[in-house]
């Protein structure tokens, strides 16, 4: 806690029009950023609660949405994730050990690498979806489906889980690895069983913060996992996430916005939740980090 | 001594893992090649029949005319630069204040608490940003100004405003956090007043990191599609007042990537390749520099 | 004490030698030509100023000196049985297994006490079924069974600091070395706990050859049979007096040496 620095910056002169201003100015933009969020949530609750209910969550969309639910879109957007965590994971994570556990920091392969992941970080979604396409849909021939979603969304997601699990390594105490090294542990061992456990907590922060990331995308799916509300049957099936629904029901549906303030209420409760829980998770883990024995 | 099974086994198997970690930081840090490379070859027949002069000498675009196809780009990139300006100007005057005000004024726990919030709010999808503007910034404009559509530069730059504002915020009360509390404190030895040192003293050794925050949001805020498509109105013009309908870059990929085919599709790819380019430099600048930091070797 | 001191005037066979090492991280030298042999079975302190290099002489000795992006180690260091530890396709695992070594800092895996028995074992082949066991035999030979067997799923961070050292302790002497290095064992100990340790090292004597790193001259006078004064000369860490503890600490020959004992026997 750094309790002292706040209390004596807090307590410094208080006199003065200026110092006065600047409170008022400071508390006013305060007050606007919280009040026009407040504003956002209040609508979408206003707007979309009515029509909430629990065949909202099962039934099929209706009259191209206007009528009905978002039972298969759900769905999709579940599978649409689960396509886009299987090899964002692994390549997320493996990167990072690569990074912090194979080569130095500051070497030239190690810069061309974290160059290209902060790049990739940069790439509007609106691209990916024109990467995704070409590439996964067309390329690879998949077409527009949910797995092809699910790929597009992975490369979206990859720095953010890089960066997570790379702080957390880097956050590790620093005589582990000599520990582990001292024993005769290979390089392997060493990693597998006692970094990658110990960074544990980091990793689920990012899939957790990726998984947001992933559910609130839509411009990178539109050309890529399509638009179909069928059940999907299949990766393979195209299949239309939540947040894409919002968007054909807010642009092409007339009188399609109630059925989008119920659907973007949900999404975002669902988006809410996960991020709180990244929050919670992440604070969590620091406190354990500074008190072991709590 | 029930000692080793055999190192030389161990020591492969090391050689093997660390191969797969390695293709697996190729394939993350080569992915943005990959992209960019997409993208080329789908801009190639545009850039090989010599329309990218086009894309920037035509004054329309209306690449679907079978009578006078016209390929110009430049309203729309000037409609992208414009509602991103306008947006930042809007968000970060707003965010350095909040975020002045959460460190020197409020009390810790109000900090901590708008904290969570906006790390929570950063995660709002765009769409429904998007959303909540073409419901309701979209009738505010109509009802202030009558004759005009309200789907306007204005309410492009509003709903993306909003949504790089926890960015602005939260990057600057880190780097207000970062200022050394040695240099609050000599201000404090000195007499000077709280408005004083803000001004003299923080803001000054913030403004690095101030801002890196404002470059990310930009970055984010010129790639951003859905927050603009809904609100923006989409006719691709050079805006006269804030009053009028402008056409983002992204907007029209998203629009038309759907039906568009041939020459069109392709000048679509040329579009996001300029997209690519603009992100690039501002991400590019910010990463290089920070790595540059981190291995010190950089400057200040 | 002292008996245990002059018993050990009869010299008995090199476990470890090292001959002309030199330790250099970049250009700066750490370490310059040190030739000196660990008696089997006793106990060798290591002695000297901070920054006098007895701690990369020390890591230098399992090749923990290659971590360290940029470290040279140059010289001869051989095992009783001819194993050439310098050399560089030597089997820098197994000779990690002969060799142990004790940090400053107790540095326990931050998961069970039983992990961080078991990740060692297993890696250089014990079968599953042995592992209890010999976990049993180690944690009893530093006298935290007792205090540990009932929690033995339980994080190993939580142990108290001089538990964590012990625990480091029976980790490395559940891989049966041959020796053992102590890099400051008891320093980052309180006083209680640091006479715990140091009682078990002087335990391992006979058993074990045994090297370490000491602040403490009072310490070394305790348990060692053999010192090592290391000070910094001529810009690097040198050796400059070793042999029978009893007679380095009464009557060293180098003016230094007798400066930096000195302060002893006031």
């Amino acid at each position: 806690m750094s309790f002292s620095a706040d209390s004596s910056t807090r307590t410094a002169t208080r006199s003065g029009w200026a110092d006065r201003a600047f409170g008022f100015a400071g508390g006013a933009a305060a007050f606007l950023t919280a009040g026009l969020f407040g504003w956002i949530v209040w609508d979408l609750i206003r707007l979309g609660w009515p029509h909430l209910s629990w065949s909202f969550f099962t039934g099929e969309v209706e009259d191209a949405g206007r009528q009905g639910g978002v039972g298969p879109l759900l769905i999709s957007s579940v599978l649409i994730l689960v396509c886009c965590l299987v090899p964002a994971v692994p390549l997320g994570v493996g990167c990072a050990l690569w990074l912090s556990e194979c080569v130095r920091r500051g070497s030239l392969t190690a810069r061309l690498v974290t160059g290209g992941v902060d790049l990739l970080a940069s790439v509007p979604s609106i691209v990916f979806g024109l990467f995704g396409m070409v590439f996964f849909c067309q390329k690879l021939g998949m077409g527009f489906s949910i797995l092809s979603g699910g790929l597009t969304l992975a490369g979206m997601i990859l720095p953010i889980l890089v960066r997570t699990t790379l702080t957390a390594l880097e956050s590790l105490p620093a005589d582990l690895r000599p520990a582990a090294a001292a024993l005769g542990l290979t390089r392997t061992t060493s990693i597998v069983r006692i970094l990658l456990p110990a960074a544990m907590p980091g990793i689920v922060v990012g899939v957790t913060l990726g998984i947001g990331r992933a559910l609130s995308e839509t411009a990178a799916l539109l050309f890529t996992s399509g638009y179909s509300v069928r059940w999907p049957e299949s990766i393979h099936d195209s299949g239309r996430a939540l947040s894409v629904h919002i968007y054909d029901l807010a642009l092409n549906v007339a009188n399609g916005g109630p059925m989008a303030s119920s659907t973007a209420l949900v999404l975002l409760a669902l988006i809410l939740i996960i991020n709180a829980a990244a929050v919670m998770l992440s604070e969590r883990w620091m406190r354990r980090r500074y008190h072991p024995e709590a | 001594m029930t000692s080793s099974k055999s190192t030389t086994l161990s020591r492969s198997l090391d050689r093997v893992f660390r191969g797969v970690l390695g293709l697996l930081a190729a394939v993350s840090g080569g992915m943005v090649l990959l992209i960019v490379s997409y993208l080329v070859t789908g801009a190639w027949p545009a850039i090989e029949a010599g329309r990218l002069a086009a894309f920037f000498t035509d004054e329309r675009w209306q690449p679907g005319s079978a009578r006078d196809p016209q390929f110009g780009v430049v309203s729309m990139l000037v409609g992208s630069l414009l509602v991103t300006l306008l947006a930042v100007g809007l968000a970060t005057p707003v965010g350095v204040a909040s975020a002045v005000f959460h460190r020197f004024y409020a009390p810790p726990v109000l900090e901590r608490w708008n904290r969570r919030m906006l790390e929570l709010l950063i995660g709002v999808p765009a769409v429904v940003f998007g959303f909540w503007g073409l419901m309701t910034v979209v009738p505010l404009i109509v009802r202030l100004a009558p004759e005009t559509p309200g789907q306007s530069l204005l309410a492009g730059g509003i709903v993306l405003a909003l949504m790089i504002l926890p960015i602005v915020t939260l990057t600057t009360q880190a780097a207000l956090q970062a200022v050394p509390r040695a240099q609050l404190l000599a201000a404090a030895g000195l007499g000077l007043g709280r408005a004083r040192t803000i001004w003299a003293v923080a803001l000054p050794a913030a403004r690095g990191g101030i801002g890196a925050g404002v470059l990310l949001s930009l970055a984010r805020a010129i790639g951003e599609t859905m927050a603009v498509v809904l609100v923006c109105g989409n006719i691709p013009q050079i805006p006269d007042s804030l009053f009028d309908p402008i056409r983002p870059v992204t907007s029209t990929i998203a629009l038309e990537m759907g039906y568009a085919t041939a020459s069109h599709k392709a000048l679509l790819f040329c579009a996001g390749l300029v997209l690519v380019l603009f992100t690039a430099v501002f991400v590019g600048w910010h990463s290089f520099r920070r790595q540059m930091a981190d291995t010190g070797t950089g400057g200040a | 004490m002292n008996s245990v001191n002059d018993s050990t005037e009869t010299e008995s066979i090199a476990r470890l030698s090292v001959t002309s090492l030199t330790v250099r991280y970049g250009d700066l030298v750490a370490v310059r030509d040190v030739t000196l042999a660990f008696p089997d079975g006793r106990i060798t302190a290591l002695v000297g100023p901070s920054g006098c290099g007895k701690s990369s002489f020390l890591h230098s000795l399992n090749r923990l000196t290659d971590l360290i992006p940029g470290c040279r180690v140059t010289g001869g260091i051989r095992l009783f049985d001819g194993t050439d530890i310098a050399h560089p396709r030597a089997d820098v695992l197994a000779l990690r297994r002969r060799i142990g070594i004790v940090f400053q800092r107790p540095n326990p895996f931050p998961q069970s006490i039983r992990r961080n028995f078991e990740i060692p074992l297993r890696e250089h082949g014990w079968h599953r079924r042995d592992i209890p066991d010999k976990m049993e035999t180690v944690l009893r030979q530093v006298g935290l069974w007792k205090e540990v067997s009932d929690r033995l799923h339980k994080s190993a961070v939580a142990l108290s600091g001089g538990q964590q050292q012990r625990l480091c302790l029976a980790r490395a002497l559940a891989l049966d070395p041959e020796v053992i290095l102590f890099d400051e064992p008891c320093s980052a100990l309180d006083p209680i706990a640091s006479g715990v340790v140091e009682d078990l090292i002087h335990s391992l004597r006979d058993r074990l050859t045994v090297a370490i790193v000491t602040h403490n001259l009072a310490q070394a006078r305790r348990i060692a049979d053999h010192v090592a004064v290391f000070w910094h000369r001529d810009g690097a860490g040198q050796l400059i007096e070793s042999g029978p503890a009893g007679r380095v600490l009464a009557a060293p020959s180098d003016p230094d040496a007798m400066s930096y004992l000195g302060g002893m026997r006031g």
